[in-house]
């Protein structure tokens, strides 16, 4: 499989000016890291998943995969095109689409879906016959009729809007499509249907998804491959089956025994996991995950753990993940 | 059988809606005893909720009772005056929201309002409320109460939201617990946390707690028994086992069916109930789940299925249940 799109130790660090009393008189710049040392690649025509939990900076490295945040070091590359200048951005842009977390905020309310499924047309000048055909036709694609083109957001239920942000979303027949929790707040009927539509038109169209998400019981079904990630550091990353048949990191293992188990004879006596994930501003020493870990060791909160690759194509960031599988 | 503690028995609510009266709950009919957990399951427009604002006292202004009583201890709670109902809600009756965000005031401390939530307790210092409330934010595995105190909910975190918001129910010892979606805005690791911290409660509270989710996961986890709604009906109820290892109501088997965790192989196209929920306002004269189970006949079309009694503690709506 070719890649599409490639990032290679990424990082983002959050310039902030600390406001402190002595702030008042000398402004002192300080710089949070969010992200760092993001190795990561998608595939033509894959579906790429990356879980992690809030705060674990999943939707910035989204948004430093499109350029709306800057990358503060490492490389991306775009159709092996490296992203620098504006125009290699322009280029990216034209030819991705971002679906966002929560689809009613996303459409305008003044805007009726037409114009909304039709607006990357406008933005990025290209001519149509007639926007309602083309909005028709877009909409007709992704399963919904064609009297809701005349319709408003808030006349539309959950599903239906999330609908019109998929078609908003492959109105330019973009190669890569990220979906921001394309599910959050959807009935489990309905988002199957979702996640469904999804994998039909990557089929068809030949689409490359990026789906982050914390629900890891629907990336286990849709996705081709996975990146976990943890306070910024992709910890592991392989395909699907293989990191839910045989998790590396003990932080996937947690995260796949965490899951609720639909069946009432499967009921655990403990949390896989405790605590709660420490924030960037105390990004602990060594592997960021050893304050919650069964396993650390002394080694573990001195040194960082470097990504490794232990299989073909299984890649992660722990001292012990031989040792424990 | 100890005797229920609250039962909601036939109960119909209907909301005054432009397009008519829009009945959102049908003839539902509840059981909650002293020491279970209770599970109500269902999407969104099943009745769940207005089910839990009926329970709690709280039902919209435009929402009118068309049949049916809610008992709490043998007193029909929806025919106490405005007074009694306020006195119920909190002391017995008390209820966990989703967003716990929006459940605290943002301008007070956690400290400034779980003491005032104990208000209505005469003839107890503020001292000692202050004891009782730092007392309850480490039951509910608050780390460092003492600090905690004096914060605001902006400054928590999902989790210790939800925590704190368990606390503030707990308080005034209710003797019904609702949860509505208590884990929905919350990570796998904190859901399994805020799961494990409602199992550990139960050993030493003595209620009822009900949980309202569509989450099939938190329902297998932690109740003992689960009511299944549909369209403003309860088209299911059993014990937790007798619901996910043998549901007998189309709606349950495909709900259960269509959980992606539910499924152990990789399965690229998830599976859908087709169609969509009937319109309440004119619901279908035969079986509500008609138009979109597989098992359909005429008869289900035409005239509403009873309810039929499985076996010890489970009983379904519908025609077939007993094939």
């Amino acid at each position: 499989m070719t890649a599409l799109y490639d990032m290679r130790d990424v990082g983002h660090d959050l310039q902030a000016t600390s406001l402190s009393w002595r702030g008042l008189f000398a402004d002192k710049k300080s710089s949070i890291n969010i992200l760092s040392g993001v190795t990561l690649s998608i595939g033509k025509g894959e579906t790429m998943g990356l879980v992690g939990e809030s705060g674990s900076g999943k939707t910035t490295l989204a948004r430093v995969l499109l350029g709306l945040k800057p990358a503060t070091s490492g490389e991306l590359a775009f159709e092996g095109r490296p992203l620098k200048a504006a125009d290699d951005f322009a280029h990216l842009r034209r030819n991705s689409a971002l679906m966002f977390q929560d689809p009613v905020a996303s459409l305008s309310p003044r805007m009726k879906v037409e114009n909304l499924v039709t607006e990357p047309f406008i933005i990025h000048g290209i001519k149509m016959q007639s926007r309602n055909a083309r909005a028709v036709e877009l909409l007709e694609r992704v399963g919904l009729p064609a009297n809701i083109a005349l319709r408003y957001p808030h006349e539309l239920s959950g599903g239906q809007a999330r609908r019109v942000c998929v078609a908003r979303a492959l109105a330019l027949n973009p190669k890569l499509v990220i979906a921001d929790e394309p599910t959050a707040g959807l009935d489990v009927s309905v988002q199957n249907e979702i996640l469904n539509l999804m994998t039909e038109l990557k089929n068809r169209l030949e689409i490359s998804f990026l789906i982050i998400t914390h629900n890891l019981a629907t990336v286990r079904h849709v996705t081709d491959r996975v990146a976990i990630m943890y306070l910024g550091r992709l910890v592991e990353q392989g395909p699907t089956r293989e990191v839910f048949a045989k998790p590396l990191h003990p932080y996937t293992k947690s995260l796949i025994a965490s899951e609720p188990q639909p069946d009432p004879r499967k009921r655990r006596k403990d949390p896989a996991i405790k605590g709660e994930i420490p924030g960037v501003l105390a990004r602990p020493s060594g592997c960021e995950f050893h304050t919650r870990c069964a396993h650390a060791q002394p080694r573990c909160t001195a040194v960082t753990p470097e990504s490794r690759t232990l299989a073909p194509d299984r890649i992660v960031r722990c001292h012990l993940a031989e040792h424990l599988i | 059988m100890s005797e229920a503690l609250l039962s909601v028995d036939n109960l119909s609510i209907s909301y005054q809606s432009e397009a008519g009266m829009l009945q959102a709950l049908r003839h539902a009919s509840v059981e909650a005893r002293a020491g279970e957990v209770i599970g109500i399951v269902g999407e969104s427009g099943c009745g769940k909720s207005t089910l839990a604002s009926a329970i709690i006292n709280i039902l919209a202004p435009n929402a009118v009772v068309e049949s049916g009583e809610v008992k709490f201890k043998g007193r029909n709670i929806l025919a106490l005056s405005t007074e009694e109902k306020r006195k119920l809600r909190g002391r017995s009756i008390a209820m966990v929201f989703q967003d716990p965000m929006s459940a605290f005031s943002p301008v007070l401390t956690i400290g400034e309002q779980l003491i005032d939530f104990q208000e209505n307790r005469e003839g107890v210092s503020r001292a000692e409320k202050r004891r009782q409330a730092k007392a309850m934010l480490a039951r509910v595995g608050i780390a460092d109460p003492q600090h905690n105190f004096s914060r605001y909910v902006h400054e928590l975190s999902g989790g210790m939201r939800q925590r704190v918001a368990i606390a503030a129910a707990l308080l005034m010892s209710p003797d019904v617990l609702m949860a509505d979606e208590p884990t929905t805005a919350l990570d796998v690791t904190m859901e399994a946390q805020i799961i494990h911290l409602l199992r550990e409660l139960r050993t030493d509270y003595k209620g009822t707690i009900i949980v309202i989710t569509h989450h099939l996961g938190l329902v297998g986890e932690l109740c003992d028994r689960v009511f299944v709604m549909y369209a403003g009906e309860v088209v299911e109820e059993g014990s937790v086992d007798q619901i996910f290892h043998g549901a007998r109501h189309p709606y349950t088997r495909a709900l259960l069916l269509c959980d992606p965790a539910h499924l152990e192989e990789h399965t690229p196209v998830l599976p859908a109930i087709p169609g969509r929920l009937p319109d309440l306002v004119n619901p279908p004269k035969g079986c509500s789940f008609a138009p979109r189970c597989s098992l359909a006949h005429d008869r289900c079309r035409n005239e509403a299925p009873p309810v039929l009694r499985i076996n010890a503690g489970q009983q379904a709506r519908c025609f077939e249940a007993l094939r």
